[in-house]
Order: C-alpha cells, then structure tokens, then sequence
C-alpha cells in the first residue's frame, strides 16, 4: 500500500469549507481508503484537519497528485505537513475509533543500527499498549512541511481515552521509548518538533 | 490509572578528578530546575566513596515523581526548554559517559503496566 497523510493547518473561520474541499478532492482521487476529518484535541502540532489517503500503489496517487496539491493551495491553509510512505499494516480483531498518526525526523547521520533498534522499539509498543487495534510504521519516502520528517508511525486506538490513558501511561512510552525524543538522555535520536495528530474514524483506515 | 513512583537515575561516569566539581555543578546549576519540574531528589552516590584525582567515579544521582502522569507532566514542562539539553553539552569536560533511565519499585511494575 502506499499512503499519503496531510495535516493542515486552517484559518479558523474557514475549517468547515476547508473541510467540505478536502473531502471532495479526497473522493476525487478514488483512493482506497480515505480520511478526511477534524483533528481532535490533543493534538500538537497536528493540524485541524488531517487528511489520510492510501491507494494500491504509488502510481495511483501521482496520476492524481497534482489535482489534489491544487486543493492545498487554498489561501485559508497556511501550513501543510506530511508525507507519502509505503507498508503494509498490522491489526488485531478489534476495530478502532481513533486514528493517530506521528511524524517525526531521525536526526542527520544517525547511524544505521541505531535507527533499527529505534524502530525495533517502537514496535514493541503494540504488544504492551492493548488499546492499539491496528498499526504501521513507515519509513518516510517524501517529506511536505517543517521538517524533513523520516518516519511516520501510525496507529488505530479504541477510543481517545486509550491513546491518552494507556498509549501514555505505560512503562513501554516513557521508560522506554521517550528517551529517543528527549533531549536530556544522550540516546536521544529526534530533536525537531514531532506532528502528533489525531482524529475521529468510522472506518478502517489501516488495512 | 496506573500508579506508583518513577525514579529517573542519571548515572555518571566523570572523568579523572572531575567528581566533585560535577556534583556541585549539577547540584547548583541543574537541581533547582529539576525541582521545578515536580522532580524529588533522592540520592547523589558516588563510587567508589572517594574523591580521586586521577581516576574516574561513578555519580548516582536518583530523582522521583509520584506518578507517570506526574512524569509526563514534568517532561512537559522540561521538553521546551531549549537551555536543558544544551546545559549537559555545557559540562561535558566533567562527563566521561553517562545514562539517564527510568525505573520503578519491584513492587510497583505490574500495577504499572497494568493501565
């Protein structure tokens, strides 16, 4: 599968049109699976609307590209972050209700072992975190916004209460896995600003 | 909710004859932040119990917080602050190495983990 996030950031009094545009130029590119939805709030430097496309393959998306890139040029939008990535996802039985995504960037040079036991890590998360119905964990293959962003780590909870409840409070998060973004511990491997966004699913969006 | 406390240890390793400069540095220039953050101070324990001057020791140093959430909270708090991480580069010339981990009473890992 190859996937294509957006998160933007929308002039206030404008986020309903914005929306409404979105979600036509989503449905415009017959991708697979498509979400367009209000971020909920939580949210750092997430955008107020995310936009989630994933087709069969990356020639889906560039054949409509530049139709959909042509909706983000609105004047309302005033920051976009995100990426395109492939992989393939992992789910249990249970369906979720809450779709998260983060982008973050692996600091330059960082070497290679080291950016594969961070990955390792964060796939341990699911194991730990029962209220992860669904993941995936990408490398990034093209970075829109802020930052170079490396890697987008994605997830399915059950509800918001499990990604603010159990995805936090686990040892796994921050006995583990947050040494890498703090600045503090000398692992430490994503320094830039990370995109932490989330939104309310009614369907499957990994898959 | 999950609970019990979280002890945050930084382990230091200086270097030669270092030791003593680096506890009251960081006593002096870090801890009064750390406290700020909700952090307790538990501990500074050097190793062995000597201050050499030619050879390297071993600092401690344990902090607390009541909770996780209370950690987050103190991350929170600390994680914006742009002088924090640049301050440990700033007495590099007293750290040979060094770790920072997170711990928690024997007694408190299932409940948790059990969130």
């Amino acid at each position: 599968m190859y996937s294509v996030i957006r998160l933007l950031d929308v002039v206030e009094g404008d986020r309903a049109r914005v929306l409404a545009v979105a979600r036509a130029s989503a449905a415009a590119t017959a991708a697979r699976h498509q979400l367009v939805e209000p971020t909920l709030p939580g949210v750092r430097n997430g955008g107020d609307i995310l936009v989630h496309l994933r087709f069969d393959t990356e020639g889906q998306w560039r054949s409509v590209e530049t139709d959909f890139a042509a909706m983000l040029t609105d004047p309302a939008i005033t920051r976009v972050n995100g990426a395109c990535y492939s992989g393939e996802t992992s789910r249990g039985a249970q369906a979720g209700t809450v779709y998260r995504a983060l982008l973050l960037r692996v600091l330059p040079g960082t070497e290679a072992h080291v950016v594969d036991r961070f990955e390792d890590e964060l796939r341990l998360m699911p194991r730990y975190v029962n209220t992860i119905t669904a993941w995936q964990l990408s490398r990034v293959e093209e970075a829109v916004g802020t930052s170079e962003w490396t890697h987008v780590f994605e997830q399915e909870f059950t509800d918001v209460d499990g990604l603010m409840g159990p995805y936090l409070m686990h040892p796994i998060h921050w006995a583990v896995i947050d040494r890498w973004f703090d600045p503090e511990c000398p692992d430490v491997i994503v320094r830039d600003r990370v995109c932490h966004s989330f939104c309310r699913c009614d369907t499957t969006v990994l898959s | 909710m999950a609970d019990g406390a979280v002890f945050v240890v930084d382990r230091v390793v200086t270097r030669p004859g270092c030791a003593r400069k680096f506890v009251d540095t960081y006593l002096a220039e870090y801890a009064p932040g750390a406290r700020d953050r909700g952090m307790t101070l538990r501990d500074v324990l050097v190793s062995p119990p000597i201050w050499f001057d030619d050879q390297p020791n071993t600092v401690t140093i344990t902090w607390s917080v009541p909770s996780p959430q209370a950690w987050w909270e103190m991350t929170w708090k600390g994680r914006p602050d742009s002088t924090l991480g640049p301050w440990w580069d700033t007495i590099g010339e007293l750290v040979q190495e060094r770790t920072r981990s997170v711990a928690a009473a024997a007694d408190d890992v299932d409940r948790l983990c059990d969130v």
